[in-house]
């Protein structure tokens, strides 16, 4: 009887102490547990911010290398518009050559113009070509040989500073650097002799020849006092002079 | 479980409401160091399915991890090898799958382990 209760007690203890560690283990499990959720919240709750943080650098991160993307697009539309403006403003300059060239052109006709104008009248002044029009005779009637060359001179330069495209002397035509000359009291015109009396041709605006020679002062008036001399200027329609011989 | 949820929503929380952002030069250390912890916290869940959990060691390992996962990047930034901080992702990485794994593997064994 006594080993069979001294048993159940053994039993018994060993059981409860079993309950017991159980229990125990229960208790260390939960308050194992409550330390278990505890850290593992803790570092959680570090993960999740340190996640966001990650996150939000890597997104400035991004956002920075846009934006230098953004730069770099904007230093090359900077560059490329410079280079626009460059080239409008090249593209105009050549427009304003070709029409500067056009213009050329048409200035280059009329200095052409001008140019063989001008080699008329020089032609034309050095005897080069016959010469025809309207103008005025000049006869210088001088039957006492009063006239000498200077007063030739002085006639032909009175009738070119008139207006005088050509003249003539005698029907020889006279030149730029046609002389007038004399020589026991003969007249000579580029070493030629001319009559007494000579008779000067000269082709241009009739009217003003003509006024020219007879204002008050001018070559008639001064002609009018040599004695003998009898100055008279004549319109004419249509006077021909032959070109300078050449020799 | 919903408790650990809850908490890795606080944390995100806490973050989006201040303004803090790692910055630029300290973003691979930050990367590895974040895979680091969840890895430690997935191994942590694990050892709290499987009953073997230490806090102390859960602890400890915790911010070893994260302070290796951050030196292994240092190391490669000065020793010239800046993709050794590969090694850190492929290592933590392969852990934070097998924990995964295992955590739900525990997870439809025990169903209702609260």
């Amino acid at each position: 009887m006594h080993l069979d209760s001294r048993r159940a007690l053994t039993t018994l203890r060993e059981e409860s102490i079993k309950r017991l560690k159980a229990s125990e283990k229960a208790v260390e499990h939960r308050f194992h547990e409550a330390r278990l959720l505890a850290s593992l919240a803790a570092a959680l709750t570090l993960a999740g911010f340190l996640l966001v943080a990650q996150w939000r650098g890597v997104e400035s991160y991004a956002a920075a290398r846009d934006e230098l993307t953004d730069r770099d697009l904007a230093v090359i539309i900077q560059e490329m518009t410079a280079e626009n403006n460059a080239m409008r403003s090249e593209a105009s300059r050549l427009e304003l050559r070709v029409w500067r060239a056009g213009d050329d052109e048409e200035s280059r006709g009329e200095v052409l113009n001008q140019a063989a104008t001008e080699l008329r009248d020089i032609r034309l002044v050095a005897g080069l070509e016959s010469a025809s029009g309207p103008g005025v005779t000049l006869r210088l009637g001088d039957p006492r040989g009063e006239l000498g060359a200077a007063d030739l001179v002085d006639a032909l330069n009175e009738l070119r500073a008139a207006g005088a495209e050509a003249v003539a002397v005698d029907g020889r035509r006279v030149e730029a650097l046609s002389g007038f000359s004399e020589r026991d009291g003969t007249l000579y015109l580029d070493a030629r002799p001319l009559q007494p009396g000579p008779e000067f041709s000269a082709i241009g605006d009739p009217e003003a020849l003509e006024q020219a020679l007879k204002l008050p002062g001018g070559l008639l008036s001064t002609l009018a006092a040599r004695p003998g001399v009898r100055a008279t200027v004549e319109v004419e329609e249509r006077l021909q002079l032959p070109a300078l011989k050449t020799r | 479980m919903i408790v650990l949820a809850l908490a890795l929503a606080a944390g995100v929380a806490v973050g989006l409401l201040t303004d803090v952002a790692v910055p630029v030069p300290m973003l691979t250390y930050a990367g590895v160091i974040v895979l680091a912890a969840l890895d430690s916290c997935l191994g942590g869940v694990r050892a709290s399915l499987e009953q073997t959990f230490d806090d102390r060691v859960f602890l400890f390992g915790f911010f070893s991890n994260t302070l290796m996962a951050g030196f292994i990047v240092f190391v490669g930034d000065r020793i010239g090898v800046r993709e050794l901080y590969l090694a850190g992702v492929v290592a933590f990485g392969v852990r934070a799958f097998n924990n995964l794994g295992t955590v739900r593997r525990l997870v439809f064994e025990r169903k209702g382990w609260e």
